[in-house]
Formats: C-alpha cells, structure tokens, sequence
C-alpha cells in the first residue's frame, strides 16, 4: 500500500517541479509606445509579450538582432533593461451579446463605469477573412433608412460601403442614422415575433476622435434607444497610436462573432484616415521605409485585410461595413482614399458645396455608387425609385447648364422642376431615418406627381405632411408594403387612393 | 548619426562573423579582432566595439547554462542540466551555478533568451500575476 503511495507522492513532485519554460529579452530603448527588445529569439509575428506591471506588446517587427513592439497600456512605467516575455498568443478581445449596449477599448476592455463584461468567449483581433467557398452574394438589403442612399445606392447585407467627404459634411451622421434605423427595424422585427425576422446589431469604432464626438455619439444613440444593439469601441485621439492601430481588428472580431453564430451585424469604422495616419505614426518609429505620404508600404494591406473580413457567409451571418475616409478639400484621389475606394463595394461620397446649400444629406449623386447593392433593393423601391438617380443626374447637368441661359424648353424646365422636386423630398433631418414603407410611400406620391403642383419651397412641408398622413392613417396599408415589399396593382391602387385622399386633405 | 549607427552595426556583425569557427565564438579570433580595431583606424571604434561586444555576449549566453539556485546545488545536478541543455540545443552547453537567494528554493535556469522556471519565487509570481 506504501509503494502506491510513494508512487503517488513521486508523480506529485515530478508535475510539481516541472520547469516552466518562457522565452525571454529585455527592452533596449522605449519611446513613443514602441520598445525597441533584445532576445525574444523565438517570438512570432502579432504575438502578444508580456512586459513588467502587466502592460502587453505586439510584435510587429522581428528583425536578425532585435524585435519592434507596439506596447498597449501605460508605458510610463518601463524601462530600459526590463524583462519581456513572450506569451505564445494572439492578441484577442471578448466577444458576444454581452458587449451590447458598452463601450469598450481596443483591448475590449469597459471604459464605459458601467462594470465588467460578462463576456465567456475570446476573437483573436487579426484574423484571416473568409475565402471564396464560403461566401455568398449579397441578397439582403440593409436599410440605412435615408432616403437618398435606399433609393440610390441600395447597401445590401455584407457589402462593404465606404463614406467620403470633407470634414463637416455629415458622414457620421449617415452612419449613426443607419445603426438608429437597424435598432428601429430590430425592435419593430422582434416584437412581431416572426421567426424568420434576423435583427442587424451594430458596433460603432471610433478611430482617433475627440472623446466629445464620441460621447455625443453614444448620447445620441441611447436617446433613440439604440444603444441596446450596439458595441462602442473606442480609440479617441489621446489613446496611443496602438490602440488605434488596433481598435478596428478589434471591432471585427467583435462583429465576426455575430456574423459566424448566424446573425446579421454592421460595423462601422469612423474613421480610417486616422487609422492610417495611427499605423503610419507606428511604422515611422519602427524605423520601417516610407512611402508615398510618408505612409508605410503596406498601408493599402492594412485596409484590405480588415475590410476584406467584411462578408455574407453561407449559412451563416453577415458583416456589414461601413468605413468612412476624411479627405481634404475634396480630394478623392489621395493616396489613402483611393486605396479605401477600390476596396470597397462602392461609396457614398458627401460634397461639402451641397451641405453648404442646404441639401443634407449632402450625398453627391454622381460620384456615389454601390456595386452590389441593387441586387439586395427589395422590389418596392425599384418600382418607385428606379429612375431617380438618372433624373437626378440629368438634373445637375440641366441646373449647371441652366445658369447661363433663361429661355429654356419645356421639356427642360420641366426636367428642372422635377430635379429641385426631387432634392427638397431627399432632404432629411439628423437622427431621424425614415422606415422603408414610408420611403416607397413618398417616392411613390412624387412618381405619380402629387408634389408637382406644389412650391418647391413647401415641398419639404408638404413631404412631411405626407409621412404624417401615413403614419398616423395609414399603418396598416404601410405594413402591407413593408411584408409584401413589392408593389402590385392592388397594392398600387390602395397607395393611389390614400395619396389622393391625402392631397385632398392637404390642400384643404 | 542614425547612418553612423547603421555603418558601425554591419561592421560589427562582419567582424562577430569572422569570430565564430564551427558554431562557436573562437578566441583566438576574437583577439585578432580587437587587434585589428587597434591597429587599423576604424571608423567609430566604440560603436563597433559596443555592438560586436552586444553579439558575441548574446552568442556566448547561448552556450552557458547560468543555473541560479537558492540553497545548494550538487556537481551531479550542474552535470545533468549540462547534458539535458547539450542535448536539447544540439550544442556543448556549460553550466555555471550562481546562488539567488530571492528564489526562496528551486532554481531558475538562463540558456540565451530561454528561461527554465523550476522556483519557488517564479511560481508566486505566476501566481500573483494570475489572481
């Protein structure tokens, strides 16, 4: 019986005297939240190392004699000749329902005072985006609920739509109104209870912003009660560049957990113009070559990985992206735009010249499009809207064309009448995303000319008139649209009748 | 001085490379080096000094085994690490015993950057940084 014991007793001590290997170095200059390590011979790419007072790195240069790391966290305390060790793993964040409705950091981390995360699951934050086989062709529409962009430049379900345009000319806008409508939708689609309903959840990344926008954004959402639905992850502009670096990677792996366990999310990332100036701060002080713009060679790889990961799988999910890009003065063909356009699914491009006009959403008709997005515009908005954006085009032209001459046609000026019809109806207030019945209700009554008599100055009263009458008087006709999603005659004649009723009453 | 730095680190590493013969730093070779660097003007000798000195003690650390220990440790034991380390890096490593009384009990052992933790003192930190 002793020998079984001394036995035991023997396997015990041998488990518990069992050396740990760990590979180590030691920092050999720190400056700017990138450590310059000797040793660390066995140390991987993107792997995380442990440095002393718990902060973590990420090793992006791995050079014959010494490794480049990006420190996360407080780097006040290291210094020179500190032990590093290497930890064998990947950079991840957590991921799951739990994060909705917080605001977390590039760690994934709360920042938000509202408690830890009960969160059971890791993503790694670089991830490999899906290949071809397991893909699927973007059917489903995502309606941002602005009526300029479901009309035109449909985004379905997977797709990956970039938002260019001057500072100031609302693209945060569009995409805080989009994650308000998707929790709208969600919350209408979820309280029908129809199994088939698949609810879009949202992760806002805020990329190198004042922490004022940032909690004006998450004001704003909770205000429409959208927060619920949505991740924050927030980089502001006083994080280290590495944080920055990492914040989207992160919020994919936030948004690739939804996509993989079957759900629908958007992901919006607000923006990549500082997400490229943080990498290019990082790769300077990394001592890497430099190229046009100061940026490192492979800014344009940094950019496709990440929205590359953006997709609709078989089976599964989807991942909708929504990066924006700032350009100056208009510029899309700086480096850094162009490189995010021809990524990218398409692009909704705001003129800084239409917001100043008042047009808002100030989207420039001619230089946006989506290219995949028709297939998922559902029927509805086809049939009533298919035109639009060539007479919208035309009407620019006409407008341009207009100003050097009074005596025009009829046809022309009546072509000019519908345009400046056309623009009044697409203004849209902040925060305030139209469902898309209400859309094809609108464009519905401007097809069959129910504004043409109408002030072009009151048409926007009168566009409001309108989305009233319906709403209030006509939900069960708007509920019909919206399940059918495609007009037939019956449904023609219905939206016809209460259109005329609804003139009637306007003009009376 | 950025540049200046360059120079003298490839420098150092042509002459670190003529100081190893068959995996090992030689030396003889090694003085022949430091002969050199006295004899001929070279440019920025302290530099080249401080980065070919930066080499050969990384290169050296990999073939000593510094075995710290609390308590004491037996020539039996110092030859089997020697032997594990020889045998697991494919090259004569030597074992150089050097006492630490802040492991508490157990050793900690240091090939290049390869860290063995078998020490009291290792695992309550492993410990602290797991709570």
């Amino acid at each position: 019986m002793s020998t079984v014991l001394e036995q035991i007793e023997q396997q015990i001590a041998k488990l518990s005297s069992k050396a740990v290997k760990k590979n180590t170095g030691n920092i050999r200059t720190v400056a700017d939240g990138v450590a310059k390590i000797d040793g660390l011979s066995d140390v991987m790419y993107n792997e995380m190392v442990q440095f002393p007072g718990g902060a973590i790195g990420i090793a992006l240069n791995l050079e014959e004699d010494e490794v480049g790391c990006v420190i996360l966290g407080d780097v006040s305390q290291l210094k020179e000749g500190d032990e590093v060790t290497t930890t064998g793993r990947l950079l991840s964040v957590p991921v799951g329902k739990a994060l909705l409705g917080r605001t977390v950091d590039a760690l994934g981390q709360p920042v938000d005072g509202k408690g830890p995360i009960d969160s059971k699951e890791t993503y790694p934050v670089e991830k490999i985006a899906p290949g071809i086989i397991v893909r699927k062709s973007v059917s489903q529409p995502l309606f941002t609920g602005i009526m300029a962009i479901d009309s035109m430049i449909p985004i379905g379900r997977g797709q990956r739509e970039l938002i260019i345009g001057d500072r100031g000319t609302g693209k945060t806008t569009i995409t805080i109104d989009t994650i308000i409508n998707q929790a709208k939708i969600n919350k209408v689609g979820l309280a029908s209870g129809d199994k088939n309903f698949r609810p879009v959840y949202s992760i806002y990344v805020a990329i190198g912003q004042k922490n004022s926008n940032v909690v004006r954004t998450i004001s704003a959402l909770e205000a429409a009660g959208a927060l619920e639905f949505t991740v924050i992850v927030a980089a502001p502009a006083g994080d280290n560049p590495a944080n920055q670096y990492l914040a989207p990677y992160s919020g994919a792996a936030i948004g690739e957990w939804f996509m993989e366990n079957g759900m629908d999310a958007l992901i919006v990332y607000d923006d990549l113009s500082k997400h490229a100036v943080a990498y290019r701060q990082i790769s300077l002080i990394l001592k890497r070559p430099s190229g046009r713009e100061a940026y490192p060679g492979d800014v344009f790889y940094l950019h496709s990985r990440l929205l590359e990961r953006a997709a609709r799988l078989d089976g599964k999910g989807s991942l909708t992206a929504l990066p924006i890009i700032e350009t100056l003065a208009g510029d899309v063909s700086a480096y850094i735009p162009t490189n995010v356009i021809s990524i990218t699914d398409g692009q909704i491009f705001l003129e800084t010249d239409l917001f100043n006009q008042g047009i808002r959403p100030a989207v420039s008709v001619g230089l946006s499009v989506s290219r995949v997005g028709s297939a998922a515009q559902i029927k509805a908005t086809k049939q009533v809207g298919g035109k639009l954006k060539g007479e919208l085009a035309q009407f620019r032209e006409l407008a341009a064309f207009a100003q050097f001459g009074s005596d025009l046609d009829a046809k022309t000026k009546a072509q000019l009448d519908r345009g400046s019809r056309i623009v009044e109806l697409f203004k849209q207030p902040a925060f305030a995303p139209l469902p898309i019945e209400l859309q094809v209700a609108v464009l519905f009554a401007m097809q069959k000319g129910f504004f043409d008599p109408i002030d072009i100055k009151k048409i926007a009263n009168a566009s409001a008139s309108l989305k009233n009458f319906f709403t209030t008087r006509k939900d069960p006709l708007l509920a019909e649209v919206r399940t059918k999603a495609a007009l037939d005659k019956d449904l023609e004649a219905k939206l016809l009748a209460a259109c005329e009723e609804w003139k009637s009453s306007y003009s009376a | 001085m950025a540049s200046h730095a360059k120079v003298a680190q490839q420098f150092a590493r042509q002459l670190f490379a003529m100081s190893v013969v068959d995996g090992a730093v030689s030396a003889d070779r090694v003085e022949g080096v430091l002969q050199f660097v006295e004899k001929h003007k070279v440019a920025n000798p302290v530099m080249v000094l401080k980065a070919y000195h930066r080499l050969v003690s990384i290169k050296l650390s990999k073939s000593v085994a510094l075995v710290e220990h609390s308590g004491a440790v037996s020539a039996a034991t110092l030859a089997a690490i020697e032997a594990a380390m020889s045998k697991k890096y494919g090259r004569t490593v030597k074992a150089k015993a050097e006492p630490n009384p802040e492991l508490l009990a157990g050793m900690r052992v240091h090939v290049g950057d390869d860290v063995y933790e078998s020490s009291i003192a290792g695992q309550l930190a492993a410990l602290a940084a797991s709570v």
